[in-house]
């Protein structure tokens, strides 16, 4: 047995090293990187530097603010949506069903770039599609681009069109994992298609829903593309900039890594709090 | 409780129809078992009772009442599912008051009825548990329980106890036999277990690919057969059936030949049918119902192949010719692999089938 565990390890030697140097050791180094100050040469140990001034920063609060808007507004928003679809998915009544699968899980594999345009263009001032559509019902104009509540209801929007199709996929998956005999039983039991829903079907979906919001926080904690591309580097004024957009200002424009890792550590530590939180309000009872 | 009647009943998915027009009395308070093999429309009929399946043709009327479009909960019954059908997310308490909770029922009364519910199925112990904590005896009870507290007309029962290990199976039986007993109520019961059928129905119905071959009594069943369907279906181990050709017939018998157990001819008396000479046929022979040599009316040389033992008898597989005959004998007469030995036929214990299965009296 010893010798088979020897030889299977030889073989994965090649990816443990691969995962080692381009995986543990960059979680390790920004670690480490998150105590220096990085915008001196060389570089020195300075382990308050980053994470007082992350303390202390107005543009942090104002990346953490944002991020935590849309976590609350978008997160549930587009589980329900996707909740919704789901069920609509698994109507027997639904024809072209193969079709509607494809149509919601289509813009997941969308490039980001492409997309981000369209909205752009869609939600446009002047010749936006979504514009013409509010004037020609009497809604005035609305300058998705230019004032900061706008500006965060797009980006919620733009996330929401993009993933709950996806959402929808996974718990449709849950949904169809329910015996048709519980409904059956409901049904005998003289419980109505909508009472079945609430006192069946979301009971039985928790599980699902859970690990769809797990992935979901984790994802809007690191939200970058929208807010990049769509409102422009997290304009207006950084009124649409997130802690993965500061990460990325910090980082790559600003070239201070050593900042940059100490976001990227509060970003990982909030959605691990987060997510445990979530657990543990969602957790079976004994 | 409450009658229910089944009035040339047709079930069609799409071109394919299931279920060819099925007339079924159920008397109140009677216990019926719906038998037959896969695919024959046992579960599907019970379904259509239950109005969980539309009707395609006919008419069902529980109570007097035709209920081919009243809702499933509003026709007086309650379903015992396969899987059990619990909500696995409630405890068995709330299992079994859920149904009266969303219907707004008095507290009190709901209470009650869980209460007696559980104690009739003694499980009582059980209550704050959830499905998954329940073996799969427990969870049939709180099935059945569930049942009980709609406090129906009409029980049905789809295959209840498949799920079961051999032990259980034959412990529910019992169960549901004095279930049905203490509550007095109409139950129908789906089972592909002959032996189920045997030991828990007043009546069977025999079903084979959506036809209704016999409705009967137990033993009325296994004695008097309406064909070989029936015959080799109701008995385990099953009937045994020789081929056989007419030789000779009169007004109140026919003469038959065994024709792959070199030509020994059997004088079978007839009351209704005489089929003509030199017509192909089966004669039909429980393995309790071979004698020792010499006792019946033709003796037939067979030799052992295998040799069952079950304590209070064993059921010798026997090669004769080109047929397998399964013979029961009194333990004390065991015979080993290999042993040759002969059996002997009564005509009066045997019964005779004409080439299509149809029943010769």
């Amino acid at each position: 047995m010893r010798t088979q565990n020897a030889t299977a390890y030889r073989f994965l030697t090649p990816y443990l090293l691969i995962f080692a140097i381009f995986w543990i050791w960059p979680i390790i180094s920004s670690f480490l990187i998150s105590f220096q100050a990085t915008r001196t040469v060389p570089w020195r140990f300075a382990p308050t530097f980053n994470w007082g001034r992350l303390i202390g920063d107005p543009a942090f609060y104002n990346a953490l603010k944002n991020t935590l808007l849309i976590l609350v507004i978008q997160v549930p928003v587009m589980i329900s949506l996707a909740i919704v679809m789901a069920v609509l998915l698994n109507s027997p009544l639904l024809k072209a069903r193969g079709l509607y699968r494809f149509a919601f899980f289509a813009p997941v594999v969308v490039g980001e770039v492409a997309y981000s345009a369209v909205f752009r263009l869609m939600f446009s001032l002047d010749f936006g599609i979504i514009n013409k559509l509010l004037n020609s019902v009497g809604i005035p104009k609305v300058d998705w681009f230019s004032n900061v509540t706008p500006a965060m209801a797009l980006i919620m929007i733009a996330v929401t069109w993009r993933w709950a199709g996806y959402n929808a996929i996974i718990i449709l998956a849950g949904l169809q994992s329910i015996p048709e005999d519980v409904y059956e039983a409901a049904t005998l039991d003289r419980v109505s298609r909508l009472r079945q829903f609430f006192h069946i079907t979301l009971p039985l979906l928790k599980p699902v829903i859970v690990f769809c919001a797990v992935l979901s926080i984790i994802g809007t904690m690191q939200l970058f593309t929208e807010p990049f591309l769509i409102t422009e580097r997290g304009g207006p004024g950084g009124g649409t900039e997130t802690l993965g957009l500061l990460l990325y200002r910090q980082g790559f424009r600003s070239l201070n890594f050593g900042y940059a890792s100490a976001v990227a550590y509060t970003m990982a530590g909030l959605a691990i709090a987060i997510t445990l939180v979530q657990l543990w309000l969602t957790r079976d009872p004994k | 409780m409450a009658a229910v009647t089944l009035t040339n009943v047709v079930k069609r998915f799409g071109v394919y129809e299931v279920v060819h027009g099925a007339d079924i009395d159920i008397a109140d308070g009677e216990f019926v078992v719906f038998v037959g093999p896969s695919g024959c429309g046992k579960s599907t009929l019970l379904r259509m009772i239950a109005g969980l399946e539309d009707i395609s043709g006919g008419k069902i009327a529980i109570g007097g009442k035709v209920v081919n479009d009243v809702e499933p909960a509003d026709r007086g019954i309650a379903m015992v599912f396969q899987s059990y059908a619990l909500y696995p997310h409630m405890t068995v308490e709330q299992n079994l008051s859920f149904g009266l909770r969303m219907n707004g029922n008095p507290k009190a009364d709901t209470e009650r009825r869980v209460k007696r519910a559980a104690e009739i199925l003694r499980i009582d112990e059980l209550m704050q548990r959830r499905p998954k904590q329940l073996s799969g005896g427990q969870r049939q009870r709180v099935a059945i329980g569930r049942a009980i507290v709609r406090e129906p007309q009409v029980f049905l029962f789809d295959e209840p106890l498949s799920n079961l290990d051999a032990e259980l199976r034959v412990q529910m039986r019992v169960e549901i036999s004095r279930l049905h007993k203490e509550l007095g109520v109409t139950m129908v019961y789906v089972t592909h277990d002959q032996t189920e059928a045997m030991t828990l129905a007043d009546r069977i119905v025999v079903l084979k690919a959506g036809n209704v071959e016999q409705i009967g009594a137990p033993l009325d069943l296994y004695d008097d057969p309406a064909n070989r369907f029936v015959a080799g279906f109701i008995g385990s181990p099953k009937m045994n059936f020789l081929g056989a050709k007419v030789v000779e017939t009169s007004n109140s018998a026919a003469i038959i030949e065994l024709v792959n157990h070199g030509g020994v001819k059997l004088h079978k008396p007839l009351r209704e049918a005489f089929p003509a000479v030199g017509a192909e046929v089966v004669l039909g022979v429980r393995p309790e119902h071979f004698f020792e040599a010499g006792e019946g009316d033709c003796d037939i040389p067979v030799k052992a192949d295998v040799a069952e033992h079950l304590g209070s008898v064993s059921y010798v597989y026997a090669n004769a010719g080109p047929e397998e005959l399964i013979v029961e004998r009194e333990a004390s007469r065991q015979r080993a692999s290999g042993d040759h030995f002969t059996v002997s036929i009564k005509a009066e214990r045997s019964l005779l089938f004409d080439k299509a299965g149809a029943r010769i009296r």
